[in-house]
């Protein structure tokens, strides 16, 4: 066992962890947030995708070793049901969720995105989300609602 | 499995001699070779708490680049864009967003995927590899470096890449299944030495046609010392298809490769001559 420590969503800890296992193990295992999807554990899918020091990273593919002394948001650090962060709020009004599974990933993407720019082209928008496969929507409500999203944060 | 994190490149060398271990730089190929059981390594020695290695900087009319920068800071790199356009190009298409967050050139090159990104454009620019082990240290032409098997000594840690800045012109197209999230089913770099509407020198290199990226030294042959112009162009679709029916003989892929290849190399010079046989 390892000892890292890493703040996850404001939260900090100190973990013992193995040096094979994956910051998803470590997120959804030894801390119960199991918000981060996985998908197909070989970062084609996005799903488990959470932000790692300002950049979003496929948390099947960082060892938990690797997020040592690392700042981690993941879905659940986003916003709830009471409060929802203008992206969350964008998904449900435009539709933007079928199944769901994929939505923590979409959403953290997104997030990300508006934190760096808050006004993105759809181009950008477009570049920013293509590390997330959704299965069900066929995207355009998804790009719609970081739009959506986008412009109600410049308001 | 054992675990080491150095806090510096002469600790690493020296984990690395003192332990049977494998260098971790990214982890996006590793830890999933880890666990589908491709790699079964003793112990791992995490190169993420390395300054030194994440730097890419100019130095003595070079681009030194280190190990451990990541696609996403070589793509938002302005000294990569300006002296390095095929590599700049390759650092916005490889993976995904988190791919390329994650993953670093090194990596790219300790791994070798024949389909790596980051290979052809760094052979089609000339660059050089930047090795340390206990013995020393040494820079290693690329291109010397890929015909080697295996491709590095146990010991041997890839501390970066230099770059000449040298006023050549570069691009690079891949082909891939889907736009995003898409491994190079075939890739092209090349990079040209302009001198007025005379093209002086090229290199070209070809990626996931055969076990590894290379360069065409008769294609670069070819297309020296010519004209840019249409022709020049077209002569150039001809000899890069004819490279590819060699390096692929008879394997599946061989057909649809060969025919393929011309488009992408079309597009990896579409910034530096255009359709129409003009400088772009």
């Amino acid at each position: 066992m390892i000892e890292i420590k890493l703040v996850v969503n404001n939260k900090p800890y100190t973990l013992g962890v193995e040096p094979s296992e994956r910051l998803i193990d470590a997120l959804r295992n030894r801390l119960g947030l199991l918000g981060t999807k996985e998908g197909c554990g070989e970062g084609e899918c996005g799903a488990c995708t959470v932000i790692m020091d300002g950049k979003t990273v496929n948390s099947c593919l960082v060892l938990a070793v690797q997020a040592n002394g690392s700042v981690i948001t993941s879905i659940e650090g986003v916003g709830n049901r009471r409060s929802p962060h203008p992206v969350q709020k964008a998904f449900v009004e435009v539709g933007a969720v079928q199944c769901g599974f994929c939505t923590p990933g979409m959403v953290l993407s997104a997030k990300n995105l508006l934190d760096k720019n808050s006004k993105p082209s759809n181009e950008e928008i477009g570049i920013a989300m293509s590390g997330n496969l959704c299965r069900c929507t066929g995207y355009d409500k998804i790009l719609r609602a970081v739009k959506i999203a986008a412009e109600e944060g410049k308001e | 499995m054992k675990y080491f994190q150095p806090y510096s490149v002469e600790e690493a060398i020296e984990i690395a001699h003192a332990s049977e271990s494998t260098f971790l730089a990214g982890g996006t190929d590793l830890v999933l070779h880890m666990r589908n059981g491709k790699a079964q390594p003793s112990g791992l020695i995490d190169l993420g708490k390395i300054p030194v290695l994440r730097e890419i900087k100019e130095v003595d009319g070079f681009i030194e680049i280190g190990s451990m920068a990541t696609f996403a800071e070589l793509g938002n790199s302005e000294l990569v864009a300006q002296n390095a356009y095929a590599l700049w190009q390759a650092c916005q298409s490889m993976g995904s967003p988190q791919i390329r967050n994650q993953a670093t050139l090194g990596g790219n090159l300790g791994n070798c995927s024949p389909a790596a990104d980051g290979l052809p454009p760094l052979l089609a620019l000339g660059a050089e590899v930047h090795l340390i082990s206990q013995e020393g240290e040494e820079f290693e032409p690329l291109s010397t470096l890929l015909s080697r098997t295996p491709l590095l000594g146990q010991n041997t840690l890839i501390l970066g890449f230099r770059i000449p800045i040298n006023g050549w012109q570069s691009g690079f197209a891949k082909l891939g299944r889907r736009r995003a999230l898409a491994i190079a089913r075939l890739s092209v770099a090349v990079a040209v030495e302009i001198n007025g509407t005379r093209v002086e020198n090229v290199r070209v290199a070809l990626g996931a046609v055969g076990r590894r990226a290379f360069l065409s030294e008769s294609l670069g042959r070819e297309l020296s010392g010519l004209d840019l112009n249409g022709a020049w162009l077209e002569k150039g679709v001809l000899e890069v298809q004819q490279i590819v029916r060699e390096a692929l003989g008879a394997r599946a892929s061989a057909p649809y490769k060969r025919e393929a290849v011309s488009g992408v190399f079309r597009e990896a010079l579409a910034s530096i001559i255009t359709e129409g046989g003009t400088q772009a």
